[in-house]
């Protein structure tokens, strides 16, 4: 839903670098200085280890449980963080809940970074008539609400991982096609571009040379800015009931299930959203972060 | 000017035929059977082919395309499966609801939003701009649905002071301003109102420090306009955005209300959705689906033209 | 720093909050209303043959309209058995066995007080039968042709009259009639003249009649529609001129909404939203009682089982294993995680039941017996035997599948079973169980699948899983499971006329579908229903449906 924000910042992204010698080296130590991006980076890190070494680090077995141990409240003697509606290890479900949130929070977007800064950079860069059609079918994609689309397309799909993910996909490379292409517009109008065409080099060199090393960094940027849409809206689909299928531990999922007992066990039932909420704001504050330490105006 | 806007007004033509393409497509490639809602699921296989045959499901797809544009362009979405009636009144009286939340949950989070985002960039790097930054950073990355879910846990579970769910005590088509209704609509336009709140808050706050960090405030300051001139120049400055920034939002809130609307049992366009998704009622779907995008595109127009008139300068491609 | 951040935000909420309650409580006129919060996410069709299964029967059915045969549901200890409705008696021709002759109620009469007759019947049958009358309405043919499998025609006789035809000889006739509601054909006709004379097409006419009959519908039940939103609510009356004076209303009024999250309907009861909730989230039932309200609950003719395969390769041919697997499920632990809401089966129907025929087959618990059997067969813990089922991960009638699947996973791991659970979408799962097991694409490997019916009557209770004649894509038999024995008692049953000899054929055949163990039997579902205290005259019946009609409410 915050994807509002790529109209409405796409203003405020950073300016395109010419790369100097140190400029990368610069960045990183404005970043360094930047103790909220630092701390946000360390959760993100802790939450990618905890989601590789899941299966070391459980105490338990996220997907069994007993019946007659179910709703245990937090704080109960060997399930530290209570048990669900069917007496599986809470603790041990939000831990292997990371690998397939972060997985579904992830990969749409490094999907649509692959094929959207793709399409934008090359009509960018060729401009004419294959940026028109490109960019007007784009803008047709663009013309839906993401929420809607996410959710149109994985209800016309039907619920699954794979689903869920090419629908998210869909949902996200339109936006970072547009960044592409008018970072890459900007970009080919420049001086040193000019110039190497004018010097005839090949438009595959120009490309790699000049333009990749220039743009890829704007379009990361912005692409970061995207994960925490992407956490939330890939759980929110498994909160509908249209993304991954149980007895799955995934965050969104146990939210939807764990509903039911609201009126019984609230505040076990509130914490895979509390999950969802730290890993979304810690891809947020990284976000900033980079963002404004690659902006060398400050 | 003229020009630009009579362009901009004509490029809406193509977006919106691609939009309603998208719609069918998305709806009809997807495999599964359009007729469940009203074949119980003991029927035979071969009643069920004779169904599909007086429902028209087994035409080409160009052709219920064209038939389903042709009767769109007047304003017929034909009807639904599930339930026989007509999906344009059905889809119009979701709108109606819909609309009730989400102006609300606008109104809120620009309110709060402007606030943040004014006081921020104002007091760049100051306490209140680190707060108000934080509670912006907060509102773009909570999980909504899962906030309202906190939000019915504290104050209808836990301290039964609003109700949990629904429009008002009795059908929203008598829906009205008084504290019944009200009561019902306080916990989801809240939960609603958060997103947009981040995001004003924080576009306006670049903005401002940008204005702010420009020479010619310097210079107005220079010249010694007083610090209530300056703040009046920002405003005037920043309004077209702000106000561009709201009327997307309001977009985005109308077609990405399904989550909430689930959460609150919210009889709007969400929840139309949702049901339409569930029981597979195929021309109920793509009516609602087409009718939140047209109405986004709509508003995307309107922003476009508003803000060029109020600022020549901006005129998005 | 989160933390802070969010009790900040509640801080402001509360501030936002407080000091706006009011008292809560609505004053009501001295009407007497019941308000029933259904788990339908829309009012079922109130034009006559409502949709949202037999919820929609049980609140838009029953209580507006009317059918020829009617469900007794008056006793809550004994099987609903048929009893007579708009028809007083019936009988099928002696020497043509596919035709019937029903003699109708006199003196019935419709909302629009016009009079219920032989040429309604007629006009009622070619409503979802005959695709050239001028009223064909195809929404209601789905959920009325499927219910009604052989019926094919109507003719009146004389007022009080008709004569129904049926494809073959069919003996379950009467029973499906249960499900074919009476609407007037004379509301009807009106809804059509009030059609606006610029729409010519006469498909569209009708069309558009139906939509404005369901919004302002007419039946001969005891109660009458007077206010109908959309997806909201549902108003109806009581018909104080009802033909039947022992359910005549004594309520004023009952409205009906839809709430398909169980959440809202206990919230909703809790809050005094309304006085009834079908179906309360099993978690809340503690909490529901401690607030002085009533839970009612009794078996249903419902059936939750696996459904076994019997295609080639699959494990279940040998006896050994079914019986096993039968045996090996703790069902009253199941029911504890139910919070008590289900009921142990000793087969498809229950034992008392007309139908039940003491099988030989004993359903129980018994973990010896069943590793016993499963050693026999050649399996033990090192090495088990692996099977698969299909099940959804939510569905009308599933109850809850995915807990209830992994319980019964879990207890089948005791007699040496390997279980691996394919979790598939409700309405693919349904395109499965017509397609059958022994399709490879959609079965993926799949012995078993986990398809949950009703069992109120007999061909869709017994016959469409047994009859070599239902194999797929026919019917639901899915596991190939039949043969000539099979094949004759069921010809048995469906040419027995007589009541009570079609009854014992019935339990012939259900004595040996226990015996041979087609299914594993898990749980019949009981229709929780939550009410207030104030409610009275409430019976819950052996049956999918309840009566309103008895029901008042107290001040």
């Amino acid at each position: 839903m915050a994807l509002a924000r790529s109209t409405a910042e796409i203003a405020a992204l950073p300016p395109v670098i010419d790369k100097s010698e140190g400029y990368w080296a610069s960045v990183w130590r404005r970043l360094r200085r930047d103790k909220v991006a630092i701390i946000a980076g360390l959760v993100v890190l802790a939450l990618i280890l905890m989601a590789i070494f899941a299966p070391y680090i459980a105490p338990a077995d996220p997907l069994s449980g007993r019946i007659t141990r179910r709703l245990r409240p937090i704080g109960t003697e060997g399930f530290p963080l209570g048990t669900d509606e069917l007496g599986r290890d809470m603790l041990s479900r939000l831990i292997h809940g990371a690998r397939m949130s972060l997985l579904m929070g992830v990969t749409p977007v490094i999907i649509a970074f692959g094929l959207g800064s793709t399409i934008g950079i090359v009509a960018g860069y060729l401009g004419g008539w294959f940026n028109t059609i490109a960019m007007r079918t784009i803008d047709i994609f663009y013309a839906f609400p993401s929420v809607l689309l996410a959710v149109a397309l994985s209800g016309a799909l039907g619920a699954g991982l794979t689903n869920a993910l090419v629908s998210l996909s869909v949902v996200f490379i339109p936006p970072i096609a547009r960044v592409a292409e008018a970072v890459t517009t900007q970009v080919r109008n420049r001086d040193y571009v000019e110039a190497a065409r004018a010097s005839g080099a090949p438009g595959f060199t120009i490309v790699r040379v000049h333009v990749l090393g220039n743009v890829l960094g704007p379009i990361f940027v912005y692409a970061t800015s995207l994960i925490s849409v992407s956490m939330i809206l890939a759980s929110g689909l498994s909160f509908l009931g249209l993304g991954v299928r149980p007895p799955e531990p995934e965050w969104g999922l146990m939210l939807n299930t764990l509903r039911t007992v609201i009126y019984s066990q609230p505040w076990v039932a509130a914490l895979p959203g509390l999950m969802i909420f730290i890993t979304s704001i810690s891809f947020n504050l990284l976000s900033d972060g980079l963002r404004s330490a690659m902006d060398v105006k400050q | 000017m003229l020009v630009y806007l009579t362009k901009r007004i004509l490029y809406t033509i193509p977006i919106v035929l691609g939009v309603s393409l998208v719609c069918f497509l998305l709806v009809h490639l997807a495999p599964g059977d359009p007729l469940v809602s009203v074949l119980p699921p003991d029927a035979s296989e071969d009643l069920k082919q004779q169904l599909l045959v007086i429902y028209g499901f087994d035409r080409p797809y160009w052709e219920q395309f064209l038939r389903w544009v042709g009767r769109a362009l007047q304003g017929d979405l034909g009807y639904s499966i599930a339930s026989g009636r007509s999906v344009t009144t059905e889809v119009l009286r979701a709108v109606g609801n819909t609309l009730i939340l989400a102006s609300v949950a606008t109104v809120i989070g620009f309110f709060f939003g402007l606030l943040f985002g004014f006081v921020g960039g104002y007091f760049r790097d100051s306490w209140i701009d680190k707060t108000a930054s934080a509670l912006a950073v907060v509102g773009v990355s909570v999980p909504h649905y899962w906030l309202g879910m906190v939000l019915v846990i504290i104050f209808s579970s836990q301290l039964n002071w609003l109700p949990p769910t629904g429009a008002g005590p009795g059908a929203s088509s008598d829906w009205q301003p008084d504290w019944a209704h009200i009561r019902h609509l306080i916990l989801p336009a809240v939960t609603m109102s958060v997103i947009p709140m981040g995001i004003i808050a924080r576009t306006i706050r670049a903005l401002v420090a940008d204005i702010l960090s420009q020479d010619f405030v310097q210079a107005l300051r220079a010249k010694g306009m007083g610090e209530l001139g300056v703040f009046l120049h920002i405003v005037k400055n920043a309004a077209p955005t702000a106000l561009a920034v709201m009327g997307l939002q309001l977009g985005y809130l109308l077609g990405g209300s399904i989550l909430i609307e689930t959460v609150f049992a919210w009889p709007g366009t969400g929840f139309l959705l949702n049901a339409a998704i569930f029981q597979r009622d195929l021309p109920l779907l793509q009516g609602t689906i087409l009718v939140l995008a047209l109405f986004f595109v709509l508003l995307n127009l309107i922003v476009d033209l508003v803000q060029s008139l109020l600022d020549p300068r901006i005129q998005r491609s | 720093m989160t933390f802070k951040l969010r009790s900040i935000l509640m801080a402001g909420a509360a501030i936002a909050t407080a000091g706006i309650m009011l008292a809560t409580g609505v004053a009501h006129a001295q009407e007497k209303v019941l308000r029933i919060g259904m788990t339908a996410g829309d009012i079922p069709r109130t034009l006559g043959q409502p949709d949202q299964g037999f919820e929609g029967n049980r609140f838009t059915g029953i209580p507006i309209y009317d059918s020829l045969v009617q469900w007794d549901l008056s006793k809550a200890d004994a099987a609903s058995v048929l009893i007579p409705g708009l028809a007083t008696e019936w009988a099928v021709d002696a020497a043509d066995k596919t035709k019937w002759v029903f003699k109708l109620r006199p003196g019935v009469k419709f909302h629009d007080s016009s009079a219920f007759t032989a040429d309604a019947v007629v006009w009622n049958v070619r409503k979802v039968l005959d695709k050239d009358a001028p009223h064909f309405d195809q929404s209601q043919v789905g959920v009325t042709a499927s219910r009604m499998p052989t019926l094919r025609s109507a003719r009146k006789i004389d007022d009080l009259t008709v004569e129904l035809t049926t494809s073959e000889p069919d003996s379950f006739l009467p029973i499906n009639l249960t499900n074919l509601f009476m609407a007037s054909p004379a509301h009807w006709e009106a809804k059509l003249k009030a059609v606006p004379a610029d729409v010519t097409d006469a498909k569209q006419r009708a069309a558009q009649a139906w939509t404005a009959f369901a919004a302002d519908p007419s039946g001969s039940g005891p109660f009458k529609v007077t206010a109908f939103a959309p997806r909201e609510r549902l108003e109806m009356v009581k018909n104080a001129s009802y033909w039947d004076p022992k359910r005549t209303p004594k309520l004023d009024k009952v409205v009906l909404l839809p709430l398909p999250e169980a959440n809202a309907r206990t919230a909703a009861l809790l809050s005094g939203q309304v006085d009834w909730i079908e179906a309360p989230a099993p978690d809340a039932v503690p909490q529901i009682k401690e607030r002085g309200f009533k839970i009612y609950a009794n078996a249903q003719p419902h059936v939750w089982p696996w459904q076994l395969s019997f295609a080639e390769g699959s494990p279940w041919l040998d006896k050994r294993v079914r019986h096993a697997a039968n045996l090996c499920i703790n069902r009253s632990e199941l029911k504890e995680f139910l919070g008590g809401l289900m009921e142990e089966p000793k087969g498809t129907v229950p034992p008392g039941h007309p139908w039940w025929g003491n099988p030989k087959f004993d359903i129980k618990y018994d973990l010896p017996a069943a590793k016993k059997l499963m050693t026999e067969a050649g399996f033990s813990a090192s090495k088990p035997l692996k099977v698969k089922v299909q099940t959804s991960a939510s569905g009308s009638g599933q109850m809850q599948p995915i807990p209830m699947s992994e319980f019964v996973q879990q207890s089948l791991k005791d007699c040496y079973f390997d279980v691996e659970l394919d979790v598939i979408e409700w309405n693919t799962l349904f395109t499965n169980w017509r397609v059958g097991a022994k399709d490879a694409t959609t079965a993926r490997g799949a012995n078993a699948i986990n398809v949950s019916f009703a069992a109120m009557d007999p061909f869709f209770a017994m016959v469409r899983f047994t009859s070599t004649k239902t194999f797929p894509p026919v019917s639901n038999n899915w596991g190939y499971f039949g043969n000539d024995e099979f094949d004759k008692l069921i010809a048995a049953a469906r040419t027995s006329f007589d009541g009570t000899e079609r009854d014992a054929a019935l339990a012939k055949l259900h004595a040996r579908i226990v015996e041979e163990a087609p299914f594993v039997w898990i749980a019949h579902d009981v229709g929780p229903r939550a009410m207030s205290p104030k409610v009275t005259g409430v019976v819950q019946p052996k049956s999918w449906f309840i009566d309103i009609a008895p029901m008042d409410i107290q001040p």
